[in-house]
């Protein structure tokens, strides 16, 4: 029974701790708000190309990180579809993205018509654009004015599962911009699936 | 036949322990709070994951090794899986991986004040590491797979 513990002593002992401090922080770069995005050209599933500058005098331009494998961004897909064909109709422009170097364009046309995704949706080669905006994550939001400057960046929505939004982050987004008030919440943040990028 | 008991005794508490450590419990706000700031003379390493999230899989048992090569360090891993799928799909995981540590599930009513409490420059994506000091200082933020040489030169840092 002295033996137990004295065993049952060592694994206490085992798992106290030490006193020691240090610094690595690795800050991760971001496309700061109201900041005027440089514009780009990229092809879509259908092979035409497409610039910002196409798209000046959209009321906004929403441009969105998706993938056709992450559940998180999958579990939105029904969600975009819904946003981008009502705010179509108030004169918004969307812009699906995909840079994820492991889906092709054979895979994201088929998985848009599978899931009714009815937006326009890029081919991200090499991942320039995700490297340009800082984007890191599917699904993850930014919206531009016709100027191209940023008033928007973040997430669609507050949970993954729809029956449990409380906070429709992009729509009220959307809502001021439409109405041409300024975005009271202008940066949000939600977890995602990594953009997994080329080498 | 005491040494038949301090045997019995011993492989008791070694049960005792693993199951523990691969049962999930869920964190809020106040328990993370709790748990970043009273570290009571121990480092922590805390890794967020997910089940869905396919570079988190692959950096896990990186994680598991580092806690068996340096256990005076607390391990906590965090998954950002749903409360609801600890028995279908977190324990599961984890016992496959015979996660040597503490292990919870986040339920927070908003991911953002999570992820704010970690990293301001954090913007949510996983697999996520962060590294405090004994005092309850963060010494270190990694938003991205590691290998398991960059987790084990991160934490050396640390440990020194």
């Amino acid at each position: 029974m002295y033996k137990f513990i004295t065993l049952l002593t060592l694994a206490l002992v085992f798992t106290a701790c030490t006193k020691h401090e240090a610094v690595a922080t690795e800050k991760q770069a971001s496309t700061t708000l109201d900041t005027v995005i440089t514009n780009f050209s990229l092809p879509d599933i259908n092979g035409k190309t497409h610039s910002l500058t196409d798209y000046k005098s959209s009321k906004a331009i929403v441009l969105m990180f998706i993938s056709t494998e992450c559940p998180v961004s999958n579990a939105y897909n029904s969600r975009m579809a819904a946003i981008a064909k009502d705010y179509a109709a108030k004169g918004i422009t969307f812009l699906g993205i995909n840079s994820n170097k492991a889906e092709d364009v054979a895979a994201i046309k088929k998985h848009a018509a599978d899931n009714g995704l009815g937006f326009t949706i890029l081919k991200d080669k090499g991942n320039v654009v995700a490297d340009q905006l800082s984007a890191s994550f599917t699904p993850e939001i930014y919206v531009l004015n016709g100027d191209l400057k940023l008033l928007y960046h973040g997430r669609i929505d507050d949970k993954r599962r729809v029956e449990e939004v409380t906070s429709n982050d992009l729509q009220k987004a959307l809502d001021e911009i439409v109405a041409g008030k300024p975005v009271s919440v202008s940066s949000t943040k939600a977890f995602g699936c990594t953009i997994k990028r080329v080498d | 036949m005491s040494r038949l008991l301090s045997l019995i005794g011993l492989f008791l508490l070694v049960i005792t322990f693993n199951t523990q450590s691969q049962e999930v419990k869920t964190i809020d706000e106040k328990g993370l709070s709790n748990l970043l700031k009273n570290r009571d003379g121990s480092i922590l390493f805390i890794n967020f994951w997910a089940t869905w999230c396919v570079p988190c899989r692959e950096e896990f048992p990186d994680i598991v090794k580092l806690a068996k090569n340096f256990p005076k360090v607390e391990y906590v891993a965090v998954s950002l899986d749903h409360p609801d799928e600890i028995k279908s799909k977190i324990e599961p995981f984890l016992k496959k991986m015979k996660a040597p540590f503490n292990n919870y599930v986040a339920k927070f009513k908003d991911d953002q004040v999570l992820i704010e409490m970690i990293n301001k420059d954090w913007n949510g994506a996983i697999p996520a590491t962060a590294i405090y000091s004994s005092n309850g200082k963060e010494v270190g933020f990694y938003p991205k797979k590691m290998s398991y040489t960059e987790l084990e030169k991160e934490l050396k840092k640390v440990i020194k």
